[in-house]
């Protein structure tokens, strides 16, 4: 039986990748099909060793404004990170604004090797307008040329993305391992990760941090006739066959918006941490400094946990509270630390367990004060329903008692 | 109590009437050679620490081939110290060049396991900073990323290699740039569907080695079979060099072939082989003599574990007698080898997963329900028992059927036999354009790229047709959104394991085990009888949709035994071979199989005492086949019989001349075949695809028919019996038309 009669019988026992059923034709190599099209759209074609890529270039007055904030804002907040004392995460002081390269990618599958990255996406923010540069792979098989100019012109040291960290930029270095031969090397980068920051910030008000939702809720963002990202790996596929850019340049209008959206986040965001007047909600800022505590900044931790204890909503006070008197005692400032515990104890909220115990410690090794300690830890005991903290807590008190009779007897 | 020794119980079992062979192996010297001088002084003497002051011969040859970059295969006889075949050249190497990297592969991850903590003693001994880490299923994710970073060795086992490794091959640019070895252990598991697939997935991985720039050397260690060599050389693609010089130590062994009495003498009837395992097996437990038996299925393992079990109770306690199988959670497998190696367990029921190499140290005695299939296997299990100095005694117990009756009474078949060749089919074409799909996923595959030995282009145009792939510039390139190394499964044709649920205690639902789709049509069945580690369980309900078997415990009498329907189309005949009165044909066929009903057996008297329907879907396979087919328009009545008498006896012979598993060939007779009318017997292969099992058997006709022949000439019975032909109705002189109906072939 020959190979292809073969081939149709067995057909229902091969494993089949799911696919469109349109019919297919044989790819024209090379030279970039239906070019004129892509000519009318503003495409440049850079080739490199018989390789091919396709760039497009995009321009943004600085006073445009995607969202709730122009690219100017942007721009301003950049600089205003010069001014911010300390450390934080999203900090861009020492860089210029033109620095940052906010970045997106599109892909034809998850990650794994055998999913190939289709469009990178940057924007910079320059001193007069915004520019946004993509590169396109017209066909699998270009991506030295992809890569040969992305890395030529992208600085992949400053990279700000959503979720690039486990994403965008493993999938990067996959690929780039298959031309590492031909073009530059990729050096460790450095990142700002909006992905986690939303989660930190957001999370408490949002289902899914997806950059979508996070446009529509946070940043006055509405997607109308857009893309849905999912549909571009099939889109890309009908381009293959097909050769018609259309469907291609919807995709590359939809990264082109998400990398937009990335300034406009950054900026929201940064704006959240620097000044207090933008945070809308106290919960928010409490997010917000616990973040700075997270970054080890313990000195804004400070500052603004104690804004929040003012706080009229209990849960985010009494959370501040606790935060804050953990740190004074971080910082061996016991005294300062006793009543925030007490507060919190009282609430009897979340953390008034934890805090009874923390005030047990605090009487029996600092303050000497066994009955007060003592005090706390039966106090501890009454409120907890935990096996596991009850048995702990009883460890204690079997302690303290130790230690009361002892003292009963001198 | 006073305990009986080994050599007494030996001397009783000699006068023992049903003994029907005997058969000594006499104790062997150690042949050695010095340790070469080149070897790091480090690694000799963390050698000498573990008491190696030599080597033995076979462990120096492959030494010295690996060394002239050489790649081998190493066959060794159980417990002869084969780990040292690789070890010793991989430990070299890497003392020699800590950027050296070699990737380890064992058939499962329990000798994985076993193998990295027996390497890292060694290292350890050595005190050289060498990393060598298991990467499987159960490697945490935390520890990862270390292992592709900084793992000299890594452990792994193909499916992970399939499905984690390659396809993730640029998180792995350290290994694959400076792989020196691979070294694949327990070859001659690599055979049939399993094989091919795992020689394809060895083509994926040279493919990649090349694309980093390395060309590994090859270190193979096998048991004995007939053809380590052509294994080797299909499984790797490259040129082997066979080492078979074996240096170790033996002691002395008894072989023994122990046939059940006749309780039936017109019908030739047995004494249940289980009955006398049981016996048999009771009588060296009690005297605290450490052993193994050997059953041929879960279930026969199950009931064997519980008569056991029951009959030792008073003289052990319950946990040193243990089942032992696949489908069993890891954590218990591994309990129990650790107590077969410490002694706390003294004897083990197996299926043939102790046959691997796992290290469960030497037992003394071995005692096999029914011959194990196959010459290879017999010797595999055999070598469970016995150490390097002092007493064995193997006990072969025959069963009924045709083959076991034909081995026992033809011991020199057995002994004077090489082992059986193991076959794969890489080239089997669902195999291989499964692994092709993955291959361009891994790497855009080139047009005139190599893959195996036969041309891919069309293969690839085919996946290009199905817009799988994408053809630019020479080249083929992945072009779809699923990653295909998910769809496909080496261990069977069928993807997904039915899972396991007890839900005897409602509060305390849990999974205990898992099976492969195709087994679990006949034995997790709605109603089936399900023994794990001895205690029964009744399946409530197969979700055969979400591959969910609930179970329940039970206490009954019975255990269950399915039936299953098939049906046979010709689709095109490749080869045919006229004779006077009858053809010999090799094609393709369409098999459907349903099963029907199921038999309530009663475990004393093994009597039917009750059945019931089973409801599954049908399902269907395209396979190669082989049939006899017999140009007689008009047959007599009597044919019917002697069709399905054959039938019956091929399906015993055919195994041993193929090393296969029974269940891998199916054999059905026909007194009108659907495609000519004419009274036909298939035999085909029971994968997609087929694996070239029938087609062997087309090849070697001559041999099987001679065997076949043979098989019913020498059984002792008149008129045919289930030991051969079967049950001879009438007086229609059963065994005689038969042999008659094969000389037309």
């Amino acid at each position: 039986m020959n190979m292809a009669k073969k081939l149709q019988r067995m057909k229902k026992h091969i494993s089949r990748e799911d696919s469109p059923s349109a019919e297919t034709k044989k790819t024209v190599p090379p030279a970039i099909r239906q070019w004129e099209k892509w000519k009318d759209a503003g495409a440049k074609l850079f080739s490199f060793e018989e390789e091919h890529c396709i760039i497009q270039e995009t321009h943004y007055k600085l006073d445009y404004k995607h969202g709730t904030y122009t690219f100017r804002d942007a721009k301003k907040t950049i600089d205003d990170w010069a001014k911010f004392a300390g450390e934080h995460p999203l900090s861009a002081k020492g860089f210029a604004s033109s620095d940052l390269y906010f970045f997106d990618i599109e892909t034809t599958g998850l990650s794994g090797t055998g999913s190939v990255i289709f469009l990178l996406g940057t924007a910079r923010i320059h001193e007069n307008q915004v520019t946004v540069k993509q590169f396109f792979l017209p066909a699998p098989g270009n991506e030295t040329a992809l890569y040969k100019k992305f890395l030529q012109e992208t600085n992949y040291t400053t990279l700000v993305t959503y979720n690039g960290k486990s994403f965008d930029w493993p999938q990067v270095k996959s690929r780039h391992t298959f031309v590492r031969e031909k073009v530059p090397s990729l050096p460790d980068f450095g990142h700002f990760d909006l992905y986690h920051a939303s989660r930190r910030l957001f999370k408490h008000t949002m289902d899914s941090v997806k950059l979508v939702n996070v446009e529509k809720q946070h940043l006055g963002l509405e997607r109308i006739n857009d893309v849905p990202g999912h549909l571009a790996p099939i889109i890309y596929f009908d381009f293959l066959e097909r050769g018609d850019p259309e469907g291609i340049l919807e995709v590359m209008k939809h990264n082109e918006r998400d990398i937009l959206s990335l300034i406009t986040l950054y900026t929201h965001i940064s704006r959240l941490v620097l000044d207090v007047e933008s945070q809308q909600d106290e919960q928010t800022a409490l997010e917000v400094a616990k973040w700075f505590e997270a970054a080890g900044n313990n000195e804004a931790a400070r500052e603004a946990f104690e804004k929040s204890i003012l706080s009229d909503q209990k849960e985010v006070s009494i959370d501040a509270a606790f935060r804050l008197a953990m740190q004074y005692k971080r910082a061996k400032e016991f005294q300062k630390a006793i009543p925030l515990l007490e507060k919190t104890r009282m609430a009897e909220g979340r953390y008034s367990i934890e805090a009874a115990i923390e005030l047990a410690k605090l009487h029996e090794h600092q303050f000497k004060n066994i009955e007060k300690a003592f005090f706390m830890a039966k106090w501890a005991l009454a409120h907890t329903t935990e096996s596991a903290k009850k048995s702990l807590i009883e460890h204690r008190l079997n302690r303290l008692e130790k230690k009361l009779s002892k003292l009963g007897e001198k | 109590m006073w305990k009986k020794t080994l050599s007494e119980i030996v001397s009783e079992l000699r006068g023992n009437e049903n003994v029907i062979h005997w058969h000594e192996l006499n104790p062997v010297e150690a042949k050695t050679c010095p340790v070469p001088e080149i070897v790091d002084e480090r690694l000799r003497s963390a050698l000498e620490a573990r008491r190696v002051r030599e080597l033995y011969t076979h462990q120096h040859s492959a030494f010295k081939a690996v060394r002239k970059k050489e790649s081998i295969v190493a066959v060794t006889p159980t417990a002869s110290g084969k780990t040292l075949c690789y070890n010793l050249p991989v430990l070299q190497a890497i003392a020699e060049d800590p950027t050296s990297r070699a990737l380890y592969i064992f058939p499962t991850k329990a000798l994985a396991q076993d193998q990295k903590s027996e390497l890292n003693d060694i290292i350890s001994e050595m005190g050289i900073d060498i990393k060598s880490f298991t990467y499987d299923g159960d490697t945490a994710p935390a520890i990862r990323q270390k292992v592709r970073k900084a793992g000299h060795i890594v452990i792994t086992n193909p499916d992970m290699l399939h499905s984690a490794i390659l396809p993730n091959h640029t998180k792995w640019v350290g290994l694959f740039e400076n792989l020196k070895y691979v070294v694949i252990d327990e070859l001659h598991t690599y055979r049939g569907v399993f094989g091919s697939h795992v020689a394809n997935v060895i083509r994926r991985l040279k493919r990649i080695c090349a694309f980093y720039g390395s060309q590994p050397i090859f270190i193979c260690t096998s048991a004995t079979i007939a053809n380590p060599k052509e294994l080797a050389e299909q499984l790797t693609g490259e040129p082997i060099r066979l080492i078979d010089n074996n240096g170790a130590p033996r002691g002395r062994k008894h072989f023994v072939f122990y046939n059940p009495p006749v309780v039936n003498e017109p019908l030739n009837i047995r004494r249940s082989a289980t009955v006398e395992v049981n016996k048999l097996a009771r009588e060296f437990l009690k005297n605290k003599i450490q052993t193994i038996i050997f059953a041929r299925s879960r279930v026969r393992m199950e009931i064997i574990l519980s008569h056991i079990q029951e009959l030792v109770k008073n003289d052990l306690g319950p946990k040193t007698i243990r089942g032992y199988r696949g489908g069993y959670l890891p954590k218990e497998r591994r309990a129990i080898e650790k107590g077969l190696r410490n002694g706390e367990i003294i004897g083990v029921v197996s299926t043939n997963a102790l046959e691997l190499g796992v290290d469960i140290g030497q037992l003394q005695v071995c005692v096999m329900t029914g011959y194990p299939g196959s010459v290879a296997s017999t010797w595999q299990q055999a070598g469970r028992a016995g150490r390097r100095h002092g007493e064995a005694v193997i006990i072969m117990v025959a069963s009924s059927t045709p083959i076991d009756q034909y081995i026992v009474q033809n011991p020199e078949y057995f002994f004077e036999r090489t082992p059986e060749s193991a076959r794969i089919n890489p080239e089997n074409l669902i195999i291989l354009v499964d692994h092709l799909k993955c291959a361009a996923y891994e790497l855009p595959f080139g047009a005139h790229e190599p893959f195996g030995p036969i041309e891919v282009e069309d293969i690839l145009d085919y996946l290009r047709e199905e817009r799988v792939l994408h053809y630019n510039n020479g080249k083929y390139h992945w072009s779809s959104q699923s990653f295909p190394a998910a769809n496909i499964s080496l261990r069977s044709a069928t993807q997904e394991n039915v899972v396991i649920v007890d839900q005897s205690d409602v509060a305390n639902v849990k999974i205990i085990g898992e099976m492969d789709r195709l087994s679990a049509m006949t034995l997790l069945h709605d109603e089936a009888i399900y023994l794990h580690e001895g205690v029964q369980f009744q399946v409530e309900k197969l979700d055969w949709e979400h591959k969910k078997a609930y179970v329940r415990e039970v206490d009954v009498e019975y255990y269950t035994d399915a039936n299953l329907a098939v049906q046979l189309k010709v689709l095109e005949i490749d080869k045919t071979i006229d004779r006077e009165k009858a053809a010999i044909h090799y094609g393709d066929v369409t098999v459907n199989i349903l099963p029907t009903i199921f038999k309530k057996i009663k475990m004393t008297t093994f009597e039917n005492i009750g059945s019931g329907p089973i409801s599954l879907p049908e399902e269907e396979i395209h396979t190669s086949a082989f049939w006899l087919e017999i140009k007689d328009e008009e047959p007599e009545k009597s044919l019917e019989h002697v069709l399905m008498g054959i039938a019956n006896v091929l399906h015993h012979v055919v195994p041993i001349h193929t090393m296969c598993d029974r269940s891998d060939i199916h054999v059905v007779s026909q007194m009108k075949a659907a495609h000519t009318g004419l009274p036909t017997i298939f035999l085909y292969d029971h994968y997609p695809g087929g694996i070239g099992l029938a087609e062997h058997v087309f090849k070697r006709f001559d041999e099987v028919k001679k065997a076949a022949q043979e098989l019913i000439k020498k059984c002792p019975c008149q008129e045919g019996c289930p030991s051969c032909v079967g049950m001879g109705i009438e007086k229609i002189n059963l065994k005689k038309k038969s042999i008659k109906l094969l000389d037309q072939f």
